[in-house]
């Protein structure tokens, strides 16, 4: 054998790197071939940019709200349900990037490495997504917003199941209004989830936060006295109030919601504690709900003075929150300090049955302000409803909560907040309610949160 | 050559040396063919019952196809006394895919398909006959040298730019791909030439045609050939000279001129740009392979059924693209199990050459394989991303003449790697 046959070999070289290759291919295919098969452009799925063929979405009482008939994508049967799911569930054109539709679409193709898109092929099934959402009250809780913008969120607060969104302005998906992008004043953010991506500046319902941050610090709070006659200088400059208290105490200051005694409060504690439990409630983070992104909001003091500090412990300042997490916020006070992470998918059923309970999994339970903290803020939002608001605005319901009335720029009218959460034990839920420019929380937020609350009574 | 032989040193006198024979086991070639054709037969009727009526004159088509098959093994074991057919088994196996991909787009394709598949055959046939007299081959390297340059120049001058390569050649109702029949003149004359004389001069002259080729493809554009040139030119000198310097020298030089060519031709440097980049420009340069990704991955292991693909209507589905096209419709599984007949291909071809007596039949035997496999890489690796991008066809599979005819060529040289000893009349180099 001469030395030519002998480097023959040098073959067996090139035949190593195809066969990497060949395992790399294999690899790469495992690995991202679900995403690349649910890409707009497979025709598979899409037919001129739309989603064709998909699975079913419903939602927790298996009311369909989007499913694919005769190769097309067809919605819920009445207007309000579809206008009032319509972030959720997403447009099939991507507009929408946090619905089911955008957020989902791997696993709505039915993809499998074994099958690929076969069986949506094949059945025009992919997998059914079942949300936790309850349609009937996204209905009642858009209704109830009236002819504002804003947005309502709903969930349990001991699974972390969401039961409610809803996000105005909405449109019709089966009828499209051809001047959504130039009519700004009627469909300004159209596309937005505002529960999940929209930020506002919070106004009293911060007052909760501050609270929070008293009872941690001072041992003495329940005892302590302000006084507020209107208005005070604080820092140098001028902090005013809603009202003239007198003399209250640390449960009166919260119950008429009272910015002198919260100003002061804030400046007494300082920026660091007050950072702390901020983010100990979840500002300054964004979350993911399901693998979808929320806003994660601003509340940062460090350039702020003593006034800019009085001004942020009762919601205003630069602070910008978003209002999944004042849900959460008030989810975790409710749940005795322990938060529950929210989710919305409750389970992906693949086209051959295969059942993946997704939102149980996410749902993580963490620690976050400890027990007795929670407990007594817990009394504090009772009293509220019970010495302020009335607990016959909400009745039958236990509720505790905050309001808020978020003063704005320019002489805008204020945004309206509620946010809040019952004690029933067969009704462990939160609510958020953001009514934009709807002026007093007390008089327009509190209405619509009762509404929805009542629509989910069991 | 020495040709090793036993002798009675070290042993005691009346002692006889046992003389080890390497018994080899006949290759049981109809046992092999026997899933071919099953698995031809299967394919084939999936097409020809696609729309529920049988199509006939397809029947006949793949009829014919699968007689000629059987023809050429039956025949070739009579006159040759061989059963060594693994190489033209496989190729057979590969060959009916595409007729298959081609009998789903429409009849006349189909046939036409066929027309290339027996026209390899003979091909193949052709050159194994040339080939089995080194002399005679030995006397047609300058004419093939010039008939290669004059192809190439031919094409320079007359060509229509196709899509970005000046390529194609239209003869009647036929339109060619002249550096497909340039590739394999260029495995021989790379063989032939190296093998005659170690002199510079000698060399020089294979190095002068080499960059003639090369630079000529490059200037037509056709970026993926020339690297296939160059790279079976790498693998060549090092079959002949096994110098490890001399080839990183050479490297060194074409790396530098790549690295010029990438500069200053804009078309070059998108291809790179794109590469491993595709899902950016998803609509424009990289629109081929995302495409490829989208329908392979819709395809699962087992496909989604002959002609329910959709990659299929996208342009160069059955030539460049068609690997995608297979894992889409036949599935990634059949698509594996395609990559690795080829590398079995490669593999075979090596061992058999590692059996020749003769440096010539290695040199074409190796440089053949490694072009082929080279190829199948360029195609199969670059559709999918994991490569740049480069215009080459898949071997066997992608439809048309020119490719088929030169899939065959190269099979003609794998299969010469055995010809060793007594069977060729044999020198020694």
């Amino acid at each position: 054998m001469n030395n030519t046959s002998k480097r023959a070999y040098s073959l067996y070289v090139l035949a190593a790197a195809f066969a990497a290759g060949i395992v790399i291919l294999i690899a790469q295919m495992a690995v991202n071939g679900g995403e690349w098969a649910a890409n707009r452009a497979n025709k598979h799925i899409y037919s001129r940019g739309q989603i064709a063929a998909a699975g079913v979405i419903v939602d927790s009482k298996g009311v369909v709200l989007a499913e694919t008939a005769k190769g097309k994508r067809v919605y819920n049967k009445d207007k309000t349900v579809r206008m009032a799911t319509l972030h959720t569930v997403g447009d099939t054109a991507g507009s929408i990037s946090t619905g089911i539709h955008a957020a989902y679409r791997k696993e709505l193709s039915g993809y499998s490495l074994w099958n690929g898109i076969y069986r949506l092929k094949e059945y025009g099934r992919g997998s059914d997504i079942h949300l936790t959402i309850d349609a009937k009250a996204c209905a009642a809780a858009y209704k109830a917003l009236g002819n504002y913008m804003g947005t309502v969120g709903v969930y349990n607060y001991t699974t972390g199941r969401i039961l409610c969104v809803a996000s105005k302005p909405a449109y019709d998906i089966n009828n499209k209004p051809d001047d959504i992008l130039t009519n700004t004043e009627k469909y300004e953010g159209v596309y937005l989830n505002r529960l999940l991506s929209g930020v506002y500046t919070p106004g009293s319902v911060f007052k909760t936060v501050t609270a929070l941050c008293a009872i941690d610090n001072i041992p003495d709070i329940n005892t302590r006295s302000f006084t507020c006659a209107g208005k005070a200088t604080i820092g140098g400059g001028k902090v005013v109030c809603n009202g003239v208290h007198g003399k209250v105490n640390f449960e009166k200051a919260l119950n008429k919601s009272c910015n002198i005694a919260f100003g002061q409060l804030a400046v007494e504690l300082g920026k660091e504690k007050l950072m702390v439990t901020a983010e100990s409630l979840g500002f300054n983070q964004s979350m993911k709900i399901d693998d979808i992104r929320t806003a994660g909001g601003i509340f940062d003091l460090a350039a702020a003075n003593d006034l800019d500090l009085a001004w942020a412990g009762i919601g205003q300042y630069s602070t910008l929150v978003n209002p999944l997490q004042i849900l959460t916020m008030m989810g975790t006070i409710a749940n005795g300090g322990r938060r529950v992470s929210p989710y919305m998918v409750e389970k992906i059923v693949s086209p051959s049955g295969i059942v993946t309970n997704r939102g149980s999994i996410n749902a993580k339970s963490l620690i976050e302000i400890n027990t007795e903290s929670a407990e007594r803020l817990k009394a504090l939002l009772r009293s509220d409803v019970v010495n302020s608001y009335g607990d016959s605005r909400f009745r039958n319901l236990q509720m505790c909560g905050k309001t808020g009335t978020a003063e704005l720029k320019d002489g805008q009218t204020p945004h309206a907040w509620f946010a809040g959460f019952s004690l029933r034990a067969d009704m462990p839920l939160a609510v958020v309610v953001v009514v934009e420019n709807g002026g007093s929380g007390n008089k327009v937020a509190i209405p619509v949160a009762n509404k929805v609350m009542q629509a989910l009574v069991p | 050559m020495a040709i090793p032989f036993p002798t009675n040193k070290g042993k005691r006198p009346g002692e006889t040396m046992r003389v080890k024979t390497k018994k080899t086991r006949p290759f049981k070639w109809k046992l092999a063919m026997l899933p071919v054709t099953a698995f031809q037969m299967l394919s084939f009727s999936s097409v020809v019952f696609e729309t529920g009526q049988p199509d006939i004159r397809l029947m006949y088509i793949f009829a014919g196809y699968i007689a000629m098959e059987w023809l050429y093994l039956i025949i070739s074991r009579l006159v040759t006394k061989r059963t060594s057919f693994e190489l033209e088994i496989i190729a057979f196996f590969l060959t009916g895919i595409s007729l298959v991909i081609a009998g789903g787009i429409n009849e006349e394709l189909a046939y036409k398909q066929l027309a290339a598949a027996a026209a390899g055959l003979l091909v193949f046939i052709l050159t194994i006959l040339i080939l089995r007299d080194p002399e005679f081959a030995m006397s047609l390297r300058i004419p093939a040298a010039f008939a290669c340059v004059g192809i190439l120049a031919a094409n320079l001058l007359m060509a229509k730019t196709v899509n970005g390569a000046l390529n194609w050649i239209e003869l009647g109702p036929f339109s060619v791909q002249p550096s497909e029949f340039v590739k394999a003149a260029f495995v021989f004359i790379g063989a032939v030439t190296l093998d005659k004389l170690q002199s510079t001069q000698s060399l020089t002259k294979y190095v002068v045609f080499s960059v003639c080729c090369v630079g000529a493809l490059f200037l037509m554009r056709d970026f993926g050939t020339a690297l296939i040139f160059f790279f079976t030119f790498i693998v060549i000198a090092f079959m002949r000279s096994g110098d490890i310097r001399t080839i990183i020298l050479v490297c060194a030089g074409a790396l530098l001129g790549a690295m010029l060519i990438v500069y200053f031709r804009p078309y070059v440097a998108t291809r790179f740009a794109t590469y491993r980049h595709v899902w950016d420009f998803i609509d424009d340069s990289g629109f081929q392979q995302t495409r490829v990704l989208i329908y392979s991955a819709s395809g699962g292991l087992f496909g989604l059924g002959l002609g329910k693909g959709k990659l299929r209507e996208v342009f160069a589905a059955s030539t460049d693209l068609v690997f995608g096209m297979l894992c889409e419709e036949w599935g990634l599984l059949l698509g594996v199990f395609i990559l690795l007949a080829f590398l079995l291909l490669a593999v075979f071809a090596v061992k058999t050459a590692r059996v020749s007596g003769s440096a010539f039949y290695a040199i074409a035997c190796v440089a053949a394989a490694a072009m082929m496999l080279f190829q199948t890489a360029l195609n199969v690796f670059g559709v999918t991303d994991l490569l740049p991008l480069t215009g080459v066809t898949l071997p066997f599979i992608s439809r048309g003449g020119s490719s088929m005819i030169c899939s065959w060529a190269l099979l003609a040289f794998m299969k010469c790697g055995r010809f060793a000893g007594g069977e060729a009349k044999n020198r020694a180099y």
